[in-house]
């Protein structure tokens, strides 16, 4: 049972860091980071974006039940 | 006051935005709160309860509002993201094919950020396995000898790692949705979070000192935040008088309108470069060796440590105005803000359009950023003079002063500020109809 989390965990973990990253990057970087930046157009979000949205949501959702139940196994252990 | 936020909640659009950033505020703050599997909960508690925070954590514990002590999933917070930034910020200046990238504009800029955005990973990987290994070794919290990570399998400290890792990429997800459908910078907004989550703690210590303390603190920490509102919003406004010129058949320009010189343009960047290398020297020191005996190991834990020495608040207060003057110098770039103005027709009233008007735009920035540079020291140093009072080290996160203020207040006004434009463009939109 504890094996078979700490795989999920790492699987849903590689599959959540790649998800975020192929997101389009918003927010202007460093100058918007601290005031003082623009307010970026208001270009609404593709159909790939909502569904790059959704699937990392779901991904996460798994990551968040792995991390939660392996915690739970070491507090009852 | 109260009416503007009544109706900024009766906007049925700014509601749906305001919540949802809330939200993922809540879901953030919750993700800083749980621990990576693996790390004894009990054990961490016990341990942070034992020691008092030194130096080198402080800055690093601040912005993840106290994750990073704990171990949780985001332990790692923001720190890569914004560490990310300063170094592509940085290296636009040495690479000329970045400095190509950010002259593209929307683009070339989505570039950088996605840049960025790698380099947060690898710096996050970097980071958690730097902090696993001294948790795993029992140097985290100094001579706490309780078991932070119970069963030592390499296994475990390779999951805390991907963790930590993948939460580092879920907070950076999170920061972006809030810029998207939220109000404010989602980034800066999650820091803002991260320093306000810690105000509660810190105002407890000061508490337990006497509610004499606590008054007489809490009048000094609203006058400073007082006074940081009104530097941050002082600004040098030089006239601008466009020409008139045709284009097709619409008349453009003829007016005059200024270019807006902000007293403290540089943000609180300047604070957190200085803070950062002046832990270096501290990092440095405790890599190399266990022993704190050697002469050079002493002088840097009696004067660079120490954070009431004079010799650090000196140092710290020079660092500071430097890295004002050499962020302002990167960011604001006199002879393109010149170019640009020449290429729409406007040009400052008595001063020639080209080369004088950048000579004298940079002789206004540089003598308005010294008071700037001088007030960011000023604000940055403040807590170090109540150590007294606080008492437990870690000035940078005392709530009133330093760093933690300077960020508050920025993104505050920031956050504020959009809000009011979003109700101004629903309220003309209504005018209009």
């Amino acid at each position: 049972m504890e094996l078979a989390l700490q795989i999920g965990l790492i699987a849903t973990s590689v599959l959540l860091i790649l998800l975020v990253l192929l997101h389009r990057g918003r927010g202007g970087g460093l100058s918007s980071l601290f005031g003082g930046g623009m307010q970026s157009s208001l270009s609404g979000s593709s159909v790939v974006e909502k569904n790059l949205d959704r699937a990392t949501l779901v991904v996460g959702v798994i990551w968040l039940i792995c991390i939660i139940g392996l915690g739970l196994l070491i507090k009852i252990a | 006051m109260l009416g503007a936020f009544r109706s900024a909640l009766a906007t049925p659009d700014l509601r749906k935005k305001i919540l949802f950033t809330l939200g993922i505020i809540v879901l953030y703050r919750v993700g800083a709160l749980l621990p990576s599997p693996g790390v004894s909960y009990p054990n961490v508690q016990k341990c942070i309860a034992n020691v008092q925070q030194d130096g080198i954590y402080s800055l690093l514990n601040l912005f993840s509002g106290g994750a990073l002590l704990q171990l949780s999933v985001f332990a790692l917070g923001i720190m890569p993201y914004i560490t990310a930034s300063i170094i592509i910020q940085l290296l636009t200046v040495v690479i000329p094919r970045f400095e190509q990238l950010k002259k593209e504009g929307q683009a070339g800029q989505g570039k950088l950020t996605q840049y960025t955005r790698y380099l947060t990973i690898a710096l996050a990987i970097l980071q958690a396995t730097g902090i696993v290994a001294l948790a795993d070794r029992g140097q985290l919290f100094g001579e706490c000898q309780d078991d932070i990570i119970p069963g030592d399998k390499i296994f475990t400290l390779i999951l805390i790692v991907i963790t930590m890792t993948a939460g580092t990429a879920v907070i950076m997800w999170l920061g972006e949705l809030i810029t998207e459908r939220g109000i404010g910078n989602g980034m800066s907004l999650l820091m803002f979070v991260n320093i306000a989550a810690r105000i509660p703690y810190e105002g407890k210590i000061i508490w337990d000192k006497g509610p004499i303390t606590f008054t007489v603190i809490c009048l000094f920490g609203l006058a400073i935040i007082a006074s940081v509102v009104f530097m941050e919003q002082g600004q040098r406004r030089i006239p601008v008088q466009y020409a008139k010129r045709m284009i097709g058949r619409r008349m453009y320009g003829g007016t005059s309108t200024y270019l807006p010189l902000k007293v403290n343009q540089a943000g609180v960047i300047p604070v957190i470069f200085a803070s950062s290398l002046l832990y270096l020297p501290d990092l440095i020191s405790r890599l190399i060796g266990g022993s704190q005996d050697s002469g050079w190991q002493r002088f840097i834990q009696q004067y660079l440590v120490q954070q009431d020495s004079w010799v650090h608040i000196l140092v710290y207060f020079a660092l500071i105005i430097f890295f004002t003057y050499f962020y302002i110098t990167i960011t604001f770039n006199v002879n393109e803000r010149a170019e640009e103005m020449r290429k729409f027709g406007g040009f400052i009233p008595g001063i020639r359009p080209g080369r004088p008007t950048s000579e004298y735009l940079n002789f206004v920035l540089q003598r308005i950023t010294l008071p700037g540079s001088i007030y960011l020291g000023i604000i940055a140093i403040l807590p170090n003079f109540f150590l007294s009072v606080t008492g437990t080290g870690n000035n940078q996160n005392f709530p009133f002063g330093g760093t933690a203020v300077l960020i508050m207040v920025g993104v505050g006004l920031d956050t504020v500020k959009q809000i009011e434009s979003q109700l101004m463009q629903r309220n003309y939109e209504g005018f209009l109809r």
